[in-house]
């Protein structure tokens, strides 16, 4: 069930707006004799709204399985949702992320949280949870600065560790491609790109540093705009350097047009990407032919085809009528882990306090739909599996099924 | 590849954005030209355009690039949707002016300016909400011939854009050079008042100006789709920009200016992305911008504003 | 309660503004005293951040109207200037030139096996003003070059610097640790605590500086600064003509928006302890102009209600009001309701909210003017004054102690092939009164034009008391004593009377913005002179103006109007005084009228130059009349003398029926 922080705002409410709610709105949490309360954190205004929805639909799905099996040892999980993004910024606001991130330690209720989706909002939040003992693990955000031990000071200044993921940071997802390029794929000279981004140039440095030490020559490097329309230009001078291959890092705002200008100008090189360019829309937006052969990756074990993925797939688009993606899957994990938790807290009629489920979330171990989680100390997942994935379209499935990603297996570590 | 073959290969490049910027750049000396307004909304009638463009393109049955079409059908089909784009697209100029910008004529200050801004987030915001953020695959019919030159190629979409964009501009040309609307709006540009009192409708000038502009847009914004094989609703922002830094750099009221800017802005586009870097490019196109303005207001073509301050 | 209305509205206005500011205040002051929710109390720390904001861009826009569409860029500077001196993103190595500064504590040395290295960590409390005056030397630095282009240029070129600087930051990792984003930032300390994390110091730092912008603007506002700025936004030409430098007055506004969102981006990254590029783009401006559309343009306390109200909305209310839809469509079965998302559409809403307050309510929530009652029945009786002035202080001056007077020898002026003024000679003696006659478009204008610097000449000399004109700008021009009227009335529209001739005054005083903000003595005096100086001249014309005073100059006749101009010009104090067509539009008696004040004006010793068709004006005030026709010189010599001249008579009768219009003497 959600529920809407409204009974607080009753007092600098428009007045009509309190007449209304008087009578509708507020289903109070009292009413439940036992019940906690997970924050939600997504970016639901702006550039990346579409995405946020897949990871909220997925955190809500596990809380609501969880509800309609009577709750974790009677209690039940009470979910609120909140926006980091906002119309000021056009998309994430670390403002609004950090105010996001008082009124969930301010709700006593909360025990933990899920999100954020954007390493930039996960900065100005990790600060005050940290200060509130409140856990919150994020399905999407990437990049390493939050959780790597030469910011602790900043970033967990209570020193425990408050920022954990389901998904694994870039200082694994490029390396471990570079070492696929090198090693696997035999690419001698690349070409990196990135798209400006947080993600994307974190992506790219964090390749590029690999691939130097794996004697892949970089022949040059470029940062695409990704409000612009136009490569064609730098694909030009790509194809008059001809390297083996293309690196990508960064999000699919920038890789469709990566991807088609590409297949026009430079279509036989080996083109790939992180997690970035695994998305429906490489699928449906770029299309076939232009996406054939495009490498992605995706920082955790690859899970959906598999039986028990199937079942849960069809069950997702039942519920909210649109595909998950694989960070609808971590959102889903990361909701499992927190379950985990708040059971492990609350067995033999104890109460789940903020801090004990905290502190269950870092010795957990639980079995997620991608497989075993559990966290080292800065919050990491211990497990670092990245799959590689290349698309290849398939002739028995519709173009925009996810299961043209063909699984190709986990890329070498080192 | 050898570096003549590249420079060429950049020159294609480069023309085909100058096409794009061209068109989008004659909107904005049209109305400039006249009102003396810069229309942010124009940013996001070429961005509807491309919309208007994939939409009649599909109705015709055509979707993906599957679909290759090759003599008369191809170009019935083309003029068919470059017609119903620029048609549609226009009016929607039309709409914008007479709703949002004619009440504000006699307005002074930043008021009309403001008020296209808030426009162009409605559009913008509008396509976001009804048909989604992601990218869409546009529909194309042409078929794949190219020819090599040496290492570079030129492909027939190349070619089409600049085709359509120079009869497109030759048209407009001759449009205001000899027919009477366009000595009328010749004559408002040079000065309203005097352009009433010779019995000229302003009014229907400035509609027509909005017409003209909008549907230029819209043709644009058709070309970028079948150029680039794709739309999204953020198409306006970064293309509006270089095009009306074109439109300053070629002489803004000036028709062939803005030709002549939107090709040199993208060579430039093109050249500073080989031999500069492209995440530099934004700052490159706007240090010219702001260059011309201090060093020569008027542009490279461009009459001197008359003064009406 | 209505007889509370009652009581309240019989207090005076300015007690009743004093009641309501203290009101306000108090409720600032004690919200989160009274509302203990530190994420509430976030929320309105950044709306207060965001009318800091507002405030700033007010001051570009709503004061002297220039449209900035990049405003986010100072915000950023302001933001990166702090975050970089108080963070580890850059660390030099350590040399003895670090020392002074380590003993200020503005450096920290951080030991390091490669080389010591040098950590900054420069205090809040000295970035705060620090970094404003970062962000007002980028200010000047941007609009240096773009602030003599027309507005609407100048609106493309700053978001084009808007979009510079974010690109910037993100290219330059070394410094600013690109699109990853600051890390470290430090917390301000106050008395040896650390701000840390919790909401409430950093809410009353925000109240303080929104308090104290606004301080700031109302006291710029009501200076000879903010008139200049609104007079520049009136009208360019004629703030140039009134003696403002238009350049200087215009970085002045560009410099100070520019140090209010250095300040407010020094707070903001203080505040998040982060920042990244992206929190800097075209967006963010826009979203400031919408505040201040909104608010009011010009009005200091439209724009922070407006900032605060839109941004609370964002924070506090949007997934609320989503919600209530949400539950009323359950309760009567409507499903389309359910589907309502404002958080989703609120960009949307931001983009209807610009257009319709454009075209419905330009003066925004609390609108920068006010409405004047009307005039009483006595006070609308005209109570004719004509002339008889004894003394004006300063005006007659000039003509008494034997000065040479205004020369124009051989001045010519083209416009591309047409040739408008064609080696023109003039001589306006010291005291003396000239009229310049002329069919239209004989050139006279154009020679009142190159007289006051408004069009540049193409050869010959233009002297006054000796000392050349050709070449000054126009403000520098009415330093020398030269001040004119225009043709077609160019006043300060939406300016009240006193305030059009206060800044009349703008070249003969001296305040600048520090006195402007801090209203040292010597600037009250001045201003207190200034005004009484306004109203003796506005008593020059009987009660024609004097209890209009207050009134906004586009609610008056146009004979009024043209009594303003004139009273603007006068309070400069000219040593010469240029008027173009001065009665035209009035009636025979206000004509008279007029004609006799400024007869009576050079009794006491004024120098006229004046531009006239009614010949009987003419002859009744020139000692001497030269003729134009077709920009050169064909006649001069006493009003009689030029009556009789045949080269008169073909120009102003040759051309039949249509010149006739024009001598209606």
């Amino acid at each position: 069930m959600i529920n809407r922080p409204i009974t607080r705002r009753a007092a600098v409410g428009i007045a009509a707006g309190v007449a209304a709610t008087a009578g509708l709105g507020i289903r109070p949490l009292w009413a439940e004799d036992k019940s906690v309360t997970v924050g939600l954190d997504f970016s639901l205004t702006g550039a990346d709204a579409e995405s946020a929805k897949r990871m909220e639909n997925g955190a809500i799905m596990a809380f609501d399985e969880a509800n309609a099996k009577g709750g974790v040892n009677g209690y039940k999980v009470v979910v609120t949702p909140y926006d980091d993004g906002t119309a000021t910024a056009g998309q994430y606001d670390p403002a609004q992320a950090a105010t996001n991130a008082r009124k969930m330690v301010s709700n006593k209720a909360t025990v933990a949280a899920i999100g954020p989706q954007m390493s930039g909002a996960g900065k100005a939040m990790a600060p005050i949870l940290s200060e509130g003992n409140l856990a919150i693990i994020t399905p999407s955000s990437t990049n390493p600065d939050i959780t790597n031990p030469k910011f602790a000071a900043q970033y967990k200044p209570e020193g425990k560790a408050i920022y954990f993921r389901t998904v694994a940071t870039d200082a694994y997802q490029g390396p471990y491609m570079a070492n696929y390029y090198a090693d696997v794929l035999h690419v001698k000279t690349v070409y990196l790109l990135d798209d400006s981004g947080a993600y994307g140039v974190g992506l790219a440095d964090a390749f590029q540093g690999q691939a130097e030490k794996k004697g892949i020559k970089i022949v040059g490097r470029d940062r695409l705009d990704p409000k612009a329309a136009d490569y064609t230009t730098v694909l030009t001078k790509i194809k008059s350097l001809n390297p083996d291959a293309i690196y990508y890092g960064g999000v699919l705002q920038a890789g469709v047009k990566l991807a088609k200008q590409s297949y026009d100008i430079v279509p036989k090189m080996i083109k790939g990407g992180g997690d970035g360019v695994y998305g429906p829309e490489m699928l449906t937006g770029v299309a076939y032919p232009a996406n054939q052969g495009w490498y992605a990756t995706v920082a955790s074990p690859h899970v959906t085809e598999e039986a028990k993925m199937t079942q849960w797939v069809k069950a997702y688009k039942a519920k909210f009528n649109v595909d998950p993606d694989d960070y609808a899957v971590t959102a889903f994990d990361a909701a499992t882990v927190i379950l985990a938790a708040i059971k492990a807290t609350s067995e033999g009629g104890k109460e789940p306090t903020r801090a004990a489920v905290r502190d269950a979330i870092q010795a957990v171990k639980v079995n997620t739909l991608q497989g075993p989680v559990s966290f080292d100390a800065n919050g990491d997942l211990q497990d670092k599996t990245i799959s590689v994935f290349q698309i290849r379209q398939d002739k028995d499935i519709t173009p925009e099924d996810m299961r043209n990603y063909h699984y190709i297996g986990a890329a070498p570590s080192a | 590849m050898t570096f003549s073959d590249l420079l060429l290969q950049q020159t294609i490049n480069g023309l085909s954005l100058g096409a794009m910027y061209a068109l989008l750049a004659l909107g904005f000396t049209l109305v400039y030209g006249i009102l003396e307004l810069i229309n942010f909304a124009h940013f996001n009638v070429f961005m509807v355009g491309s919309f208007i463009g994939m939409w009649t393109l599909q109705l015709m049955g055509i979707n993906g690039q599957a679909v290759v079409m090759t003599g008369l059908p191809l170009i019935g089909v083309m003029l068919v949707a470059l017609f119903v784009t620029m048609l549609l697209s226009g009016g929607l100029g039309v709409v914008i002016e007479r709703l949002s910008l004619r009440p504000l004529r006699n307005v002074k200050g930043p008021a009309a300016m403001i008020t296209t801004i808030g426009v162009s987030y409605i559009l913008f915001n509008i396509i976001l909400l009804t048909v989604g953020a992601d990218s869409k695959n546009y529909p194309n019919p042409l078929p794949p011939i190219q020819w090599a030159l040496g290492d570079a190629v030129l492909r027939l979409r190349e070619v089409l854009i600049w085709v359509i964009s120079v009869l497109l501009m030759l048209g407009l040309h001759v449009f205001v050079q000899r027919s009477k609307m366009g000595k009328a709006m010749r004559a408002t540009a040079q000065d309203p008042e005097a352009a009433r009192m010779m019995g000229v409708e302003v009014d229907r000038v400035i509609i027509i100006a909005f017409f003209l502009g909008s549907a230029l847009a819209g043709a644009g914004g058709l070309i970028f789709g079948l150029y680039y094989n794709f739309t999204s609703f953020i198409i306006g922002f970064t293309a509006g920009l270089r095009a009306f830094t074109a439109a300053v750099l070629g002489g803004i009221g000036n028709v062939p200016g803005a030709m002549l800017g939107g090709v040199i802005i993208g060579l430039v586009e093109s050249m500073g992305g080989q031999f500069i870097a492209t995440e530099w490019t934004d700052v490159i196109i706007f240090s010219i911008l702001v260059l011309v303005l201090v060093f020569r207001p008027s542009g490279l073509m461009g009459r001197v504003a008359p003064n009406k301050s | 309660m209505a007889a509370m209305t009652d009581l309240f509205t019989r207090v005076p206005l300015a007690r009743r503004q004093q009641i309501l500011t203290l009101l306000v205040a108090v409720a600032a002051i004690a919200f989160p005293l009274i509302h203990d929710n530190d994420a509430d109390v976030d929320s309105a720390a950044n709306a207060a951040a965001y009318a800091t904001l507002a405030l700033g861009l007010n001051i570009v826009v709503g004061f002297a109207g220039l449209l900035d569409l990049g405003y986010a860029a100072f915000f950023a500077i302001g933001a990166y200037a702090y975050g970089i001196l108080t963070s580890f993103q850059v660390m030099p190595h350590w040399g003895p030139f670090w020392q002074p500064f380590a003993w200020l504590e503005l450096v920290q040395r951080v030991p390091n096996p490669g080389g010591d290295l040098v950590h900054f960590t420069v205090s809040f409390w000295i970035m705060l003003p620090v970094s404003a005056l970062i962000a007002a030397g980028f200010g000047v630095l941007f609009g240096a070059p773009t602030l003599r282009l027309r507005g609407d240029y100048l609106a493309i070129v700053t978001l084009g610097f808007g979009e510079i600087v974010p690109i910037v930051v993100r290219n330059v990792d070394s410094v600013t640790n690109g699109a990853a984003g600051l890390n470290g930032v430090q917390a301000p300390r106050l008395l040896g605590h650390s701000f840390g994390i919790a909401a409430w110091p950093y809410y009353y730092v925000a109240i303080a500086l929104v308090a104290l912008l606004m301080f700031v603007s109302v006291r710029l506002r009501d200076s000879r600064i903010g008139r200049a700025w609104m007079a520049i936004r009136e009208d360019e030409t004629a703030a140039a003509a009134m003696g403002v430098d238009r350049t200087r007055t215009k970085l002045l506004a560009f410099a100070i928006g520019a140090a209010f969102a250095g300040a407010t981006g020094t707070f903001y990254v203080a505040k998040l302890q982060t920042a990244t590029p992206e929190m800097f783009g075209f967006p963010v401006s826009v979203m400031i102009l919408v505040m201040v559309v909104f608010g009011g343009m010009g009005s200091v306390w439209g724009v922070v209600l407006g900032a605060v109200f839109l941004q609370l909305l964002q924070s506090w209310f949007l997934e609320d009001i989503s919600g209530w839809i949400h539950d009323l469509g359950n309760l009567i079965h409507q499903p389309w309701m359910l589907r309502i998302d404002l958080t989703e559409s609120i960009e949307l809403i931001f983009g209807l909210i610009l257009v319709f307050m454009m075209l419905y309510r330009r003066d925004g929530l609390i609108p920068a003017t006010r409405k004047q009652s009307a005039l009483s029945f006595e006070q609308q009786h005209a109570e004719v004054r004509r002339g008889g002035f004894t003394a004006l202080a300063g005006l007659g001056e000039f003509a008494r102690e034997g000065h040479t007077g205004l020369e124009v020898k051989g001045v010519t002026v083209r416009y591309g092939g047409l040739v408008a003024l064609n080696a023109v000679d003039l001589t306006v003696p010291a005291g003396g009164v000239v009229a310049v006659i002329g069919p239209n478009g004989s050139g006279k204008s154009t020679l009142f034009n190159v007289i006051t610097g408004l069009t540049e000449n193409d050869g010959g000399v233009i002297r006054f008391d000796g000392k050349d004109l050709l070449g000054l700008p126009p403000h520098q021009i009415l330093r020398e004593g030269v001040a004119r009227t225009f043709q077609n009335i160019r006043l300060f529209t939406n300016l009240s009377v006193l305030d059009n001739v206060l800044i009349g005054q703008h070249a003969r005083l001296k305040t600048g913005p520090i006195a402007a903000v801090f209203r040292p003595p010597g600037t009250r005096r001045e201003e207190v002179a200034a005004r009484v100086w306004a109203t003796e001249i506005l008593g020059l014309f009987g009660n024609r103006l004097l209890p209009r005073a207050t009134q906004t100059v586009g609610h008056l006749s146009y004979a009024n109007r043209r009594r303003v101009e004139i009273a603007r010009a006068l309070a400069s104090r000219p040593k010469i005084l240029l008027l173009d067509e001065p009665t035209a539009g009035m009636n025979p008696a206000e004509t008279m009228e007029l004609a006799e004040q400024i007869k009576s004006l050079h009794a006491l010793g004024l120098t006229i130059l004046l531009i006239e068709h009614k010949l009987d004006v003419v002859t009744r005030l020139a000692d001497k009349v030269v003729v134009l026709d077709h920009g050169e010189k064909i006649a001069e010599g006493t009003p009689d003398e030029v009556r009789k001249n045949e080269a008169v008579l073909e120009a102003y009768l040759g051309r039949g029926t249509l010149a006739k219009g024009t001598v209606d003497a």
